[in-house]
């Protein structure tokens, strides 16, 4: 059974560095056959790891034990759902899952109907075979996932009771996917190096292919960091992690590609800027399986399996400097039809924000990697924590979202002062009306008060934005206003979805904000009747209990909890004893609305009751989830394939 | 000019940096989280989810402990440097070559703004365009911004750009 797993992956491996040598030979001889076959050995990699997925997943599901990957991370109790992540619960399996989505990928660009960069697709399908070989190379030799045990033990391991949690099921794949995304952008600028098709054939290719990667990703943070306040149970949902941080900042530095690949479309410059950007994003996106799998840095998310590092810094060290080499050799090939008619124009504000973006990337990479250079510099070891991230990246971000609400009002092109002022001056008096309103409330914190007032004016110049885009179409088509909006938003979604993240954004900064810099917590230890108050809220204890279920023992505590004498119900945080481990587990207990969150964790308790609670109040964090569900819709509107004119347009890409 | 508005707005970001993120710290909440509990959970001392944590216990009340003794939090955190090292700071102190790290990603945004400013004007001025900011735009104007986005909007459902 693993034997069928293994021999996939080596015929896969094969499969790869024919389709490779053939593309390549294809290329030279510009031979239609040869490319053909090529092709086929791609899609035949993509059946070969589709098989050893199977083969997997058919181990995972039947516990077969003897497969020591099936015996560390799964057992017989185990619910379906749980059962199937954990192919990406471990490290040998997650680089499984890894060269799957890869596999898959590479099919989707080579079958893909395009008008536009065909003659890339080729080159950039050899880029990613190469990618794949080293996958499959890690997969066959020290990563390999169907290694088999000597002896067959009856049970397994079991998942770690932290990872028992919806967001295990969604959280480490949409985040791999968004990773391994990122290939087929960096594969076809690569493409356009080597084949000289240095147009903008290859961003057209791709934009939709980032923009999913980057949604992807983005997505895959958030769930993280709703998972993490759900189930960490410290009251929060971003903790700086080096892990946290590495995958952030491919999400920055594609945020900024994405704009900036709009500035070359429309205006022909930042054509090599842009190759740097994905290049550093694909790199950035191999830094971050690096962080896990090498152990440099101490975080939540490491594999103990450390023998990989050394394999990825080297795979980073090419892919960094060959692309770039690469780059620097067709740079005079590269340069833009550079002229601009206006210092202040929307394109200026492109071009800051891009920085902006990129530098809040480089400011995490500079607080990630600081303990190791402090190490090596002074020998002096120091912890880069969520004070240094905050207080770095806070004006950096904020500055950031300001800079979108200019960016909005400002024509392309040219912007007079006259109607610079114009614009500005409805969603400039609406923040400062609720800059007032704000302080009328107690919001006196100056942070608070910048921030608040930065996001209402942004998501007043979009507002003002679509009002306007509304009121024009009402006007120049006779629409009603309602009509007249959906045809706006409709006719160009690249557009509104990306206003609509723009609002997601503010919505996540504003749940940010007030959740950073209001909360409340209390620890209390009380008998059973006893009452605690925390802000408005009285939480009174009843009892404590405990009850067994086939895999733990389960702790629970109830309390009620009452809103200015009103009841409001009652919240049971509880902990987990699992028979397989011997750590326990929290089990947070929340009362979330749209104002606040009311945290309850069980910390511990004695023999006659005496139970301790600490207790948060967080104001504003459901609004970082609902954010995420904006962002996700924007996202989709931005990404979904507009209806085609020609039938032979393609659906991605 | 708007371009020094940027370039000011970067200004002001490092001013914001730089506040101090709070003016003093008196409760064992407030030095607890410039701590880094030192379990091996890398988390900041009041955030560290370990059950049973011998060490958030052990940091925590000597933080108590010294707070009613009357040590002002300098002294108390101080105290923990000594008997840990500078990696139980949750951040690194903003002195000697720690200061790299909280300069250098602000130093970076300034230069490469600098950068872009001079980019732009080089831009502009090899452009066909003059480079007087202030257009001649009347009071007609949302008229023609009602022509321009059908304009655009026409543009791109003609598929410019997918």
């Amino acid at each position: 059974m693993a034997d069928i797993g293994y021999i996939s992956l080596l015929l896969a491996l094969g499969a790869a560095i024919y389709s490779v040598f053939v593309y390549i030979l294809g290329i030279r001889k510009k031979h239609p056959a040869l490319l053909q076959s090529a092709r086929n050995g791609l899609i035949a990699v993509g059946g070969l790891v589709s098989v050893s997925v199977m083969v997997m997943l058919i181990a995972i599901l039947t516990h077969n034990f003897q497969i020591e990957y099936v015996a560390s991370y799964t057992s017989r109790d185990m619910s379906l759902s749980y059962l199937l992540s954990a192919l990406w619960a471990g490290n040998d399996g997650s680089l499984l899952f890894w060269a799957w989505l890869l596999s898959i990928f590479a099919v989707i660009v080579v079958l893909q109907k395009r008008d536009v960069g065909k003659e890339l697709v080729p080159c950039a399908a050899t880029v990613i075979m190469i990618i794949q070989i080293f996958f499959l190379i890690l997969l066959v030799s020290i990563s390999n996932p169907f290694q088999e045990l000597s002896y067959l033990p009856a049970e397994g391991r079991g998942l770690n009771p932290l990872l028992e949690n919806p967001g295990m099921l969604f959280h480490p794949p949409t985040l791999l996917a968004g990773y391994v995304g990122f290939t087929i952008p960096f594969a076809f600028a690569m493409a356009a190096l080597l084949t000289r098709r240095l147009g903008d054939d290859w961003i057209v290719a791709i934009r939709r292919w980032t923009l999913l990667a980057w949604l992807v990703l983005g997505v895959g943070n958030l769930i993280g960091a709703w998972w993490a306040y759900v189930e960490l149970g410290w009251g929060g949902y971003w903790a700086w992690d080096p892990v946290e941080s590495a995958s952030l900042m491919p999400w920055l530095v594609a945020t900024a590609f994405l704009h900036s690949i709009m500035m070359q479309r429309r205006r022909g410059i930042l054509k090599i800027w842009n190759m740097v950007l994905i290049i550093i994003t694909f790199n950035l996106t191999l830094f971050g399986t690096f962080l896990t799998r090498s152990g440099v840095l101490a975080s939540v998310h490491t594999f103990s399996d450390y023998t990989l590092g050394p394999f990825f810094l080297t795979f980073i060290g090419l892919s960094l400097f060959i692309p770039l080499g690469l780059l620097y050799y067709r740079s005079n090939e590269l340069q833009g039809e550079a002229e601009m008619e206006s210092l202040v124009s929307r394109e200026s504000t492109f071009l800051f924000n891009n920085l902006l973006l990129v530098g809040a990337a480089f400011a995490v990479f500079v607080g990630t990697i600081f303990p190791l250079v402090s190490e090596a510099v002074r020998g002096v070891k120091v912890t880069v924590g969520p004070p240094f991230f905050n207080q770095v990246n806070g004006p950096i971000f904020l500055a950031i979202i300001l800079l979108s609400g200019i960016c909005t009002l400002i024509g392309w092109r040219r912007a007079s002062i006259r109607n610079l002022v114009r614009h500005f001056l409805w969603p400039l008096v609406a923040a400062v009306v609720l800059v007032v309103v704000l302080l009328i409330a107690g919001v006196t914190k100056l942070y608070a008060l910048i921030a608040l007032s930065i996001s209402a004016f942004v998501f007043f110049t979009i507002l003002y934005e679509w009002f306007r885009g509304t009121r024009a179409r009402h006007r120049v088509r006779a629409e009603n206003y309602f009509k007249a909006f959906w045809g706006l938003v409709m006719n160009n979604r690249p557009r509104y979805g990306g206003y609509i993240v723009h609002i997601a954004i503010i919505i996540i900064a504003v749940g940010v904000t007030g959740s950073s810099l209001y909360g409340t917590e209390k620890e209390v230890t009380i008998v059973p009747g006893e009452s605690m108050t925390i802000n408005d809220y009285t939480l009174t204890f009843q009892n404590i209990d405990s009850y067994e279920t086939e895999s733990k023992t389960t702790v629970t505590a109830t309390l009620t909890v009452e809103n200015n004498g009103r009841l409001l119900g009652k919240l049971t945080p509880e902990k987990y004893f699992h028979r397989s481990y011997d750590q326990a587990v929290t089990e947070v207990a929340i009362r979330s609305t749209l104002v606040e969150d009311l945290y309850v964790i069980l910390i511990g308790w004695e023999d006659d009751g005496t139970t301790s609670f600490k207790v948060m109040v967080t104001p504003l964090v459901s609004w970082i989830w609902i954010g995420g569900i904006v962002f996700t819709a924007g996202g989709l509107i931005a990404f979904w394939p507009e209806r085609r004119k020609t039938p032979s347009r393609s659906k991605l890409g | 000019m708007k371009i020094r508005g940027m370039l000011s707005t970067l200004l002001l970001v490092l001013f914001v940096a730089f506040l101090p993120a709070r003016a003093s710290a008196a409760t064992v909440g407030d030095i607890a989280s410039q701590l880094i509990c030192q379990c091996g959970c890398t988390l900041v001392l009041n955030n560290c989810t370990h059950e049973e944590c011998h060490s958030r216990e052990n940091m925590t009340n000597l933080v108590a402990q010294q707070l009613s003794q009357g040590q002002s939090d300098e002294q108390i955190i101080q105290l923990f440097v000594t008997q840990y090292g500078e990696q139980v700071l949750s951040s690194p102190p903003k002195r000697g070559f720690n200061l790299t790290a909280w300069i250098l990603p602000f130093a970076a945004i300034l230069v490469g703004g600098g950068v872009i400013y001079f980019l732009i004007r080089r831009w502009v001025r090899t452009g066909q365009y003059s480079t007087v900011a202030v257009d001649t735009e009347s009071d007609a104007a949302d008229d023609e911004y009602e022509r321009k986005l059908e304009e655009e909007l026409k543009s791109f459902s003609e598929g410019s750009f997918r």
